[in-house]
């Protein structure tokens, strides 16, 4: 568990971004310490994509710094980002449907064997990536069959499966899931969920991105709560409920139960 | 990447070139003599060179329109270079294709830098070029080139023309590098989803320049064999191979969409639209009509793949877990 004396693997400082006349997120801190589950919830437009995208590198900040391991992010791009051993499962998956299970797992970080001199040439290692790629698979416990397909010819929960084991193998310190369970089926929740928390026990920092406040109640440390762009509450799962949780998102006072 | 469904797409369309071979080896007696079938490889060998670059373009779903221009281009200058400055052929080769790898590169910037549609960028170029081409020639052939030049298009290399040989040689070249390499595999992740390959940290526009600039060497190359053969440099040589170069690329198996295409599916392509070609007139066809039926060809393979993705996306439906259609 985290303990205050440990510096966080993820920090966002006063962070703020706008598009033209739009605030989409105003003045946001967020801390992640290794070995937690952070549950980021709030409504449509709240500003959680948007913060999400500003510390993947994928948007610059109008304001604010990110630290990733205390390291200050400047100049960020996805590529130094990843670099850092931070992974983000997009709401869009970020797969390309025309290429097979390996190939996406590799994607950008593709094995090669090198030759001096020609790098950008270097020749694809396929039978290291194609042993990487089941066995990273089978040690998570997902199973879709042959990695020889194109992405393109799963299902949409196999799809999912895919784009989130491919974040877990390569995060090595933080792992951001955006809805990482919005199409799965119940089965694929379950193993979802179950490896949201393993993660949580081999000390990677986790932020959990979800509508669904059973999902966010069973699996979060600790939940953050983005209302227009402000952070509105953030606070430890154990001592709060799914409905305040709600009535922070929505802003209104749900009336007290006796 | 998995080739498999990319390659029977191919396999298709050597079934497709084998109807019409038999086709036109029914209708004529002269079409399936050996003599015939190397004058359909000499035929194939610039507009083949033309359609490597424009399948690479393709597979990074991007268009260059500015092909036949750009082979008119490197011919002319490496004619001019040749003739009236009477610089060494390997000198004046070297100029001409670097030339139209320029004119590739200006297509792919203007693509990522100021972010216009290659389709833009590059029949701006295909106008730039092919009048340049008028401009250097003067509007009129530059002919009777040296004879160490003319063996590119004329030449023997054993039993096979030289110019088949540099444009097979650009065929397995591409094909390596399509298949076994980073660049390639990053070319098909930019095709298929450029959104993806970027949070992936690979540089889309980038890839995009890179091909644009490959397809300005492949249609260099072009014009080289087809200037050799002809013996000239001259701003109409070209004209209509962005025509034949986009039916064979398409009837090949390449995704208008990118992402997907084929050096085997091109190559097929390439020899499949000039077969064609070669036949109507054997057949004694007006040679007007062959534009015209190339022109179908197009619609008649688009919907033919339209019809193969359906009933790959109903299989795949059928049978989730089951093995790839």
């Amino acid at each position: 568990m985290a303990t205050d004396s440990m510096v966080p693997a993820l920090a966002v400082e006063g962070l703020s971004k706008n598009y033209g006349a739009v605030q989409a997120v105003r003045g946001v801190d967020l801390e992640v310490f290794a070995g937690e589950i952070v549950g980021l919830v709030g409504d449509n437009g709240s500003g959680k994509s948007t913060l999400v995208r500003c510390v993947a590198g994928s948007q610059k900040p109008d304001e604010g710094t990110i630290r990733i391991n205390g390291i200050l992010q400047t100049d960020s791009n996805p590529h130094k980002v990843r670099l850092t051993g931070l992974e983000v499962v997009h709401q869009d998956l970020s797969l390309v449907d025309t290429l097979d299970i390996a190939a996406n797992f590799f994607l950008g970080r593709e094995k090669c064997i090198e030759i001096p001199g020609v790098s950008p040439f270097g020749f694809l290692d396929y039978g290291y990536m194609k042993k990487f790629t089941n066995q990273a698979l089978a040690d998570l416990g997902v199973n879709i069959g042959s990695i020889d397909r194109p992405v393109g010819f799963l299902s949409g929960g196999q799809r999912q499966m895919v784009a989130v084991a491919r974040a877990i193998t390569w995060g090595e310190s933080i792992i951001i899931l955006d809805e990482p369970a919005a199409s799965l089926g119940v089965e694929q929740t379950k193993l979802v969920l179950d490896l949201v928390r393993r993660l949580a026990d081999r000390n990677r920092a986790v932020v959990f991105i979800s509508h669904n406040m059973q999902h966010v109640m069973g699996v979060t440390n600790r939940i953050v709560v983005l209302r227009l762009g402000r952070k509105v509450g953030d606070l430890r799962t154990r001592d709060t409920s799914a409905r305040e949780i709600v009535e922070l998102i929505t802003g209104s006072d749900l009336g007290n139960p006796v | 990447m998995n080739p498999s469904p990319q390659y029977r797409r191919a396999v298709g369309t050597l079934a497709g070139l084998v109807v019409i071979w038999a086709i036109f080896g029914a209708l004529t007696d002269t079409f399936l003599t050996g003599r015939n079938i190397q004058n359909i490889l000499l035929q194939s060998a610039n507009v083949g060179a033309v359609a490597i670059g424009l399948t690479v373009v393709m597979i990074a779903a991007e268009i260059d329109l500015s092909v036949g221009a750009l082979e008119a281009m490197a011919g002319a200058v490496t004619a001019i270079l040749l003739k009236f400055l009477e610089f060494p052929v390997a000198l004046a080769v070297s100029m001409g294709l670097g030339t139209v790898v320029i004119l590739g590169a200006l297509n792919g910037l203007v693509t990522w830098k100021v972010r216009l549609p290659s389709f833009v960028a590059t029949l701006a170029m295909l106008g730039v070029a092919q009048g340049g081409a008028f401009v250097l020639t003067n509007g009129r052939p530059v002919n009777r080139l040296p004879d160490a030049f003319r063996f590119i298009g004329t030449g023997t290399i054993g039993p096979l023309n030289a110019a088949v040989v540099s444009t097979g040689a650009l065929f397995i070249l591409t094909h390596i590098i399509l298949t076994r390499t980073r660049i390639g595999r990053h070319l098909f992740a930019v095709g298929g989803n450029a959104a993806a390959a970027e949070s992936s940290g690979i540089n889309a526009g980038r890839i995009k320049l890179y091909a644009l600039m490959y397809s300005g060497f492949t249609s260099g190359v072009g014009g080289l064999i087809l200037s050799a053969r002809l013996n000239a440099g001259d701003g109409r040589f070209g004209e209509s191979d962005l025509l034949v170069a986009v039916a064979a690329v398409i009837i090949g198996g390449t995704s208008l969409f990118g992402g997907v295409g084929t050096m085997i599916g091109t190559a097929t392509g390439v020899i499949m639209v000039v077969s064609i070609k070669n036949g109507l007139v054997l057949s004694n066809v007006q040679d007007f009509w062959q534009r015209i039926v190339i022109g179908l060809l197009i619609i008649l393979a688009m919907v033919v793949d339209q019809v193969a993705r359906g009933e790959r996306s109903f299989l795949k439906r059928r049978r989730p877990g089951g093995a790839s259609i």
